[in-house]
């Protein structure tokens, strides 16, 4: 990745963060579907990127969330355990030709089959504990199951409408 | 020792995951079980700060809907202490009780200017409401602080209304502290200033006085604001104060005004009619 890409990538971070903590805080649809726009930083790093280092910025980043959201750690560790598992739902995903040191994440360069997969499992690990640790109470957990199923969905809505209007 | 060393190099990924992850973890369960007032610390005082800053922002959005709102309840507020105000006649020896028709004399709508001068030297304002929300010529127009004019002609749905500022239209007043009587007019120019004349010069008068409708005020109800007195001197035909008064209503500034309904408006005319006239 030369400096460009990777100036261009921080900006959009940045973007994504600043999104995340002013616009899409305090909105919910129906109380049940929550957008958690900042895993874009994960999920959407270059597929060869340093997992130390995606690691500790997801730490960075999550910890920023959770300084506006009230909500000390639980977006940190949320964030960093689909870092750190990243590598992992790779080799599970791994396409026939394998992947080559370009590859980006996106539906033009991977196929549906892959792209669709990979983002609903990212997504679906970080809101399972995201939701059941806020809850933090068994008896929460069918109203905590039903907005992690409801928040993957938009989730997943919204990484491919990104796709579809990307430019790249 | 060495052997433990290289372990954890090789396998520095994973303590780095393990580190952050009991970091965050341990802060979920430091902080994340007392309630919201204990960490609320300086730091969180600061996101607060940038939340509430853009919280402003939406807000502003909504403040003409706020506006709104607000003023019809002005309006609904004005109405009681109307009422209130009617049921508090002067202290009278005799057992007086005011029916509930007179109680409920006036009735307030609120209404939006559209159009309005200040420069001119005849000054209209147009109001957003018409015939079809019950407004008729002839009503009283106030703001919140003060007086601002008379209905003068109404169409479905939007009214023309005389403002104070216009010279051709005077209003009837008294000073607040001991009820003298005269009235209020326009000199045409000082959007802020209008003129309160014939107070006989040997009246008591004096600067900060406030001035208010009179009760003998057929468009106004009694007791609205109108201004204080400015500026004090001796008109020049010697028989009469000449007093500035400077207005309560910004009528730069105004947005939206009250119409009064005096709903005995008709009855009034009708006995006033009555009156035999003297040849």
């Amino acid at each position: 990745m030369d400096l460009k890409g990777n100036i261009k990538n921080i900006l959009v971070y940045l973007l994504v963060l600043l999104a995340q903590i002013f616009l899409l805080r305090d909105l919910g649809i129906g109380g049940k579907a929550f957008l958690f726009l900042y895993t874009y930083i994960v999920i959407k790093a270059p597929i060869f990127t340093n997992r130390n280092l995606l690691v500790f910025l997801s730490f960075l980043a999550g910890w920023l969330v959770d300084w506006f959201y009230d909500t000390h750690g639980l977006h940190a560790f949320s964030l960093v355990l689909i870092a750190y598992l990243r590598p992992l739902i790779f080799k599970m995903l791994t396409p026939a030709n394998g992947y080559d040191e370009r590859s980006k994440v996106s539906l033009r360069e991977m196929t549906w089959l892959w792209y669709l997969p990979y983002v609903s499992i990212m997504l679906f690990i970080h809101h399972s504990v995201l939701f059941i640790l806020e809850a933090f109470d068994p008896s929460l957990l069918g109203l905590s199951l039903l907005k992690i199923f409801l928040s993957t969905l938009l989730g997943l809505v919204t990484f491919l409408l990104i796709e579809l209007f990307s430019t790249e | 020792m060495y052997q433990l060393l290289q372990f954890l190099i090789r396998q520095r990924g994973f303590f780095l995951f393990i580190v952050l992850e009991l970091i965050s973890i341990g802060a979920v369960f430091t902080y994340n079980n007392y309630q919201h007032a204990f960490y609320f610390n300086t730091s969180n005082s600061f996101a607060a700060n940038l939340l509430s800053q853009v919280e402003k922002i939406k807000t502003y959005h909504n403040l003409l809907e706020v506006n709104e709102v607000l003023s019809q309840e002005n309006a609904r507020l004005q109405n009681e202490l109307f009422q209130l105000r009617n049921k508090q006649n002067a202290p009278s020896e005799l057992p007086y009780f005011a029916s509930q028709a007179v109680l409920r004399q006036y009735q307030l709508s609120a209404a939006k200017i559209i159009v309005q001068s200040t420069h001119a030297s005849q000054n209209y304002l147009t109001i957003d409401k018409g015939f079809r929300d019950g407004i008729r010529p002839g009503m009283a127009v106030i703001s919140s602080t003060g007086i601002v004019g008379k209905v003068i002609s109404c169409t479905e749905n939007l009214s023309l209304v005389i403002s104070v500022l216009n010279t051709i239209n005077s209003v009837s007043g008294k000073i607040k502290k001991n009820g003298e009587l005269g009235f209020v007019k326009w000199s045409g120019w000082q959007p802020e200033v209008v003129d309160f004349m014939d107070v006989s010069k040997y009246k008591k008068v004096s600067k900060g006085d406030t001035i208010v409708t009179s009760d003998y005020n057929s468009v106004f109800p009694r007791d609205i604001p109108i201004g204080v007195v400015a500026k004090l001197g001796i008109k020049d035909d010697g028989n009469f104060h000449d007093i500035k008064v400077l207005l309560f209503t910004k009528f730069n500034t105004l947005q939206y005004v009250y119409v009064v309904k005096n709903t005995l408006i008709s009855q009034q005319q009708k006995l006033e009619e009555a009156i035999p006239k003297s040849e």
